[in-house]
């Protein structure tokens, strides 16, 4: 945590507390952010507010210690408007932690200072202590408090001690941790020999006590270098909360696994990382509000960050359901910025194509924002990461979203093991991986024969069989009991899950593991080697590894029933049935409407709209949808249009812009009449008109006016001037008919046959087509003509919907 | 100083002279953990304090059998490249100072031999090969590569 461009000056006593304070300041402003962000979100969580008031508070004490007026006039103004939210004077709101944020901002860039000057800078924090304070007095609160408020400062001892910390030099660490190994390895051995000489009951039993106390110091030792890896997670969400609200996308963050603990060196060398990868996310992930309704995904966009050990390494997953990458897009990009040729690009395969954003120089985002163009890009990312010995995966899908895997190793890392024998010897399995473990002769188990091959099946789920002396090229021990062997459930990876038959099962221990030798790491099948208290090494299995090396395919999809992705379907088929969409209606309103009648939004460019006969149309694509619009809107640009659709019409809804997705209320107040505005209903506090589809749809529907989609093909025949082409074809095109015309035959059978020249024979009637003659005069023949005018439109568009019974107006 | 100075060993049935500059110590072990699957050259590993060692058979690397590792047999601790090594030694005799000066192998090596040593060097009225440690670890990793 300690933010190394805090730390300028070492020397005096002074300075070494000043670095202290520094230190701890710096852990406890990225606590605080996470915290006050959490808080935020809920705040009737009282102890996320007691947290926080704790935090703000040791920051004052200590800066009070250390003269920092500054310091502590900042502190005390975030302290004391928290102190009001504790008692109920002050509501908590986005202003109130807007302020706090702000305080705490300037609190890091004071810290900033201090660490280069040494002393605390001059300056003004009225406006920020005001920004605080003024809401306070707008706020008004009840009652006004008399004299000071008085507190137990004691009340928060406990809770100031556990912030206190020193640096100590990372490499006399190591050496505290190896010589409190050899001290358990001598105790070992020691115990042993005095078993074996038959000393007497009290030589024992202190024996036994100085043992106890190296095993405690073990522990302690070990958890010196090792850090929980909230750590690295606590600054993440106020960065989002931040830059969400910057850039106007709603986003939900998560993080999981914090409990993995990681060496703190490593730490620091992926924070950095850590933090562009989830920026980057935000601004060129997540996609804009409208555009992922258009995509029909959930408003709200989704990043999760989450840990998990694997075998000797970390893995960290930032995963976002952002529109993922392009690769044809990043293929362009390399090109246009002259990081490649069109050739060398053609060479590249799919996933090199992904890795283009690796290169130095290569940034994906179509326009700079202030978010990035920061000059640090994916390349940096890639070097920190490699630098201490992980790599960087991708794992993307197009539209749907982005993985980045940081797969970090564990130097001297403790993990939890299972010890299980094969072919007499011990072999360690991380027991993060390990699912189950079961007798082989169980109940429960079934083992079949396929082919060669061995298959488990437990309790109706399949997995399959390795046999770990197979696997490592061993003969089974004789002095192994066959019929009492174990099954390990192993699952190395999201998605993937084998059996590992061994001899037996030993015990769990808790394993320093450090990497083994090159060449035995090659084989892959080890992930490290680890020395349990009987000084004997013991290998440390790779579980991944094993895998490819009995070349095994152990994912499970399709082979069991994924239920939680079932379950999450099922969940968000609940939601859409009763979601309300909110919007800006074009006059500025909040409207809402039931989000499950929403096909999906559309973006067009406003000169794709059309009025035809008294109505607003639109043309998407081959097709025409009214509008719901009484005049074209003016200017240039693109308008979005809520598509909606009642199974068998389109009609489009114009609107400002999409704002949320949130529970229809239960509670609504109905309309009066009948009409475009169903009832209100209050969402957050603000009536928001819901709109009434039903209405709506009947308002086009009509007259049969809403067109089907399936437009009626229209022909032309005996149009050998090309009148029909160049005056009527545009008409009937507006009123949703397709046109052909000429001599070729259309793939399909038209609808409807045009004779366009009066008096000619129109060859092409065979009488299974409805056939329309146009005549040139205005007077029709006589009361048997059934010829109509060329230019009365109206009487056209009649013969047409007669002819097809279909669409047009 | 330190260029001068070899331990004097019998390894895979010659006497060497190693360079001793990665030579850590000389210790005996016990009975070492197998490596399943792992290259023919490695014969186990073992602990020394709380470091693992993995435990390297000459024989192998110079293309002769492997020799099984009897319980107190000697070997040459070495570290390359941050991690630690142990050569099997048939016999070690000496550590000393030879002011001779290496010179170019001359005449024809077994294969394995010529693989390893680097030079050849005048002690006590005997020629002995020159060998780095670090050749009988890297040069069968290269070679697996």
């Amino acid at each position: 945590m300690v933010q190394p461009q805090f730390l300028g000056r070492t020397g005096t006593a002074m300075d070494d507390l000043l670095n202290d304070f520094l230190a701890e300041t710096a852990e406890i402003l990225a606590e605080a952010g996470g915290a006050i962000v959490a808080w935020e979100a809920d705040p009737a969580d009282r102890a996320q507010l007691d947290a926080i008031f704790r935090l703000v508070h040791t920051i004052k004490g200590s800066s009070g210690f250390l003269a920092l007026p500054r310091v502590t006039a900042l502190s005390h103004a975030a302290e004391d408007a928290l102190d009001q939210v504790r008692r109920g004077n002050r509501d908590a709101n986005a202003a109130l932690v807007s302020g706090v944020l702000g305080i705490l901002d300037r609190l890091g860039d004071l810290c900033t200072a201090l660490g280069q000057a040494g002393v605390e800078p001059a300056g003004d924090d009225r406006d920020v202590i005001g920004a605080l304070s003024e809401q306070a007095a707008s706020d008004e609160a009840p009652f006004d408090v008399a004299g000071v408020p008085l507190r137990r400062d004691d009340d928060f001892g406990a809770e100031l001690q556990s912030w206190r910390s020193i640096r100590v030099p990372l490499s006399l660490l190591d050496s505290v941790m190896t010589g409190v190994t050899d001290i358990v390895l001598a105790r070992n051995e020691f115990a042993r020999m005095l078993r074996e000489s038959g000393a007497d009951l009290s030589l024992i039993a202190s024996f036994d006590r100085l043992s106890d106390s190296i095993a405690g110091m073990r522990q302690s030792v070990s958890q010196m270098r090792m850090q929980r890896i909230d750590k690295l997670f606590s600054p993440l969400p106020r960065i989002v909360r931040d830059l969400a609200q910057e850039m106007g996308k709603k986003i939900a963050f998560q993080t999981s696994g914090g409990e993995v603990e990681l060496d703190r060196e490593m730490m620091e060398n992926i924070r950095d990382p850590l933090i562009h990868i989830v920026r980057n996310a935000i601004d060129h992930g997540v996609e804009a509000l409208e555009e992922r309704v258009a995509a029909g995904k959930d408003v709200t966009a989704t990043i999760a960050v989450s840990a998990r050990q694997s075998g000797n390494q970390i893995e960290i997953e930032i995963r976002d359901d952002g529109r993922g990458l392009s690769p044809d897009a990043l293929v362009a990009k390399a090109i246009a910025s002259r990081l490649m040729t069109a050739t060398e690009a053609r060479a590249l395969g799919p996933k090199e194509r992904l890795e283009l954003i690796f290169r130095p120089g290569f940034s994906t985002a179509a326009k700079i924002t202030s978010v990035s163009g920061r000059g640090v890009g994916m390349d940096i990312v890639k070097a920190n990461v490699e630098k201490i010995g992980g790599v960087v995966e991708l794992r993307n899908e197009e539209g749907r979203g982005l993985t980045i895997l940081l797969r970090v190793p564990m130097t001297l890392t403790i993990i939890s093991g299972l010890m299980v024998r094969a072919a007499g010897q011990y072999f360690a399995i991380p027991r993060g991986a390990v699912r189950e473990i079961l007798l082989e002769s169980g109940d429960t188990v079934r083992i079949d024969q396929l082919g060669g091959g061995e298959l488990a099946t437990v309790r109706g789920e399949q997995f399959p069989l390795l046999r770990l002396e197979n696997v490592l090229g061993r003969e089974r021990d004789t002095a192994d009991d066959s019929d009492d062997r174990a099954l390990v459930i192993v699952r190395p990876g999201q998605g993937q899950s084998y059996a590992l038959s061994v001899a037996a099962i030993h015990d769990h221990e808790e394993l320093v593991i450090k990497p083994a030798a090159p060449m035995i790491m090659a084989t892959g099948l080890y992930a490290g080697t680890t020395l349990p208290d009987n000084g004997r090494p013991v290998l440390l299995l790779d579980v991944q590894g094993l895998l490819a090396a009995a070349a095994i395919d152990a994912t499970e999809a399709g082979r069991s029933h994924d239920r939680s992705a079932e379950a999450e379907t099922e969940a968000a088929a609940a939601r859409n049935a009763a979601q309300l969409l909110l919007f800006r209606d074009t006059n500025g309103r909040i409207r809402g409407v039931r989000l499950s009648v929403i096909e999906r939004v559309e973006e067009v460019p406003v000169s794709t709209l059309f009025e035809s006969a008294g109505r607003v149309q639109v043309r998407i694509g081959e097709d025409i949808f009214p509008v719901h619009a009484a005049t074209l809107p003016e200017g240039e640009g693109s308008v979005k249009l809520l598509r909606l659709y009642d199974g068998q019409a389109v009609l489009c809804y114009p609107i400002a812009e999409v704002i949320d997705i949130v529970r229809l209320p239960d509670a609504v107040q109905p309309s009066v009449a009948p009409g475009l505005i169903a009832g209100v209903a209050l969402v957050a506090g603000e009536p928001v008109e819901l709109i009434d589809p039903f209405w709506l749809m009947a308002q086009y529907a009509a007259e049969g006016a809403a067109p089907v989609l399936r437009r009626p093909l229209c022909r032309f025949a005996d149009d050998s001037d090309g009148w029909g082409d160049n005056f009527l074809a545009p008409i009937l095109r507006n009123a949703g008919y397709r046109v052909v015309s000429g001599e070729d035959e259309p793939d399909e059978t038209p609808d409807v046959l045009l004779c366009i020249e009066e008096g000619a024979a129109c060859a092409l009637a065979d009488g299974a087509v409805p056939v329309i003659r146009l005549r040139a005069s205005i007077a029709a023949a006589g009361p048997e003509d059934e010829t109509v005018y060329r230019y009365d439109r109206q009487a056209l568009l009649d013969a047409m919907r007669r002819s097809v019974g279909g669409a047009g107006e | 100083m330190m260029e001068k100075l070899y331990l004097i060993a019998r390894i895979a049935d010659t006497r060497v002279a190693l360079r001793s500059r990665a030579i850590n110590s000389v210790v005996t072990v016990g009975t070492p953990v197998e490596v399943p699957a792992a290259p023919p050259h490695v014969a186990g590993l073992f602990a020394l304090r709380s470091r693992v060692f993995t435990l390297i058979d000459p024989h192998v690397v110079i293309g002769l059998p492997a020799v099984p590792v009897a319980p107190g047999q000697r070997v040459i601790v070495v570290e390359v490249a941050e991690h630690g090594y142990a050569l099997l030694a048939d016999q070690i005799e000496d550590v000393c100072f030879i002011e001779a000066a290496e010179t170019r192998i001359a005449g024809k090596l077994l294969p394995g031999w010529a693989r390893v040593a680097d030079a050849m060097i005048e002690h006590e009225g005997a020629s002995l090969l020159v060998v780095d440690p670090s050749n009988f670890i890297t040069l069968p990793a290269l070679k697996a590569a």
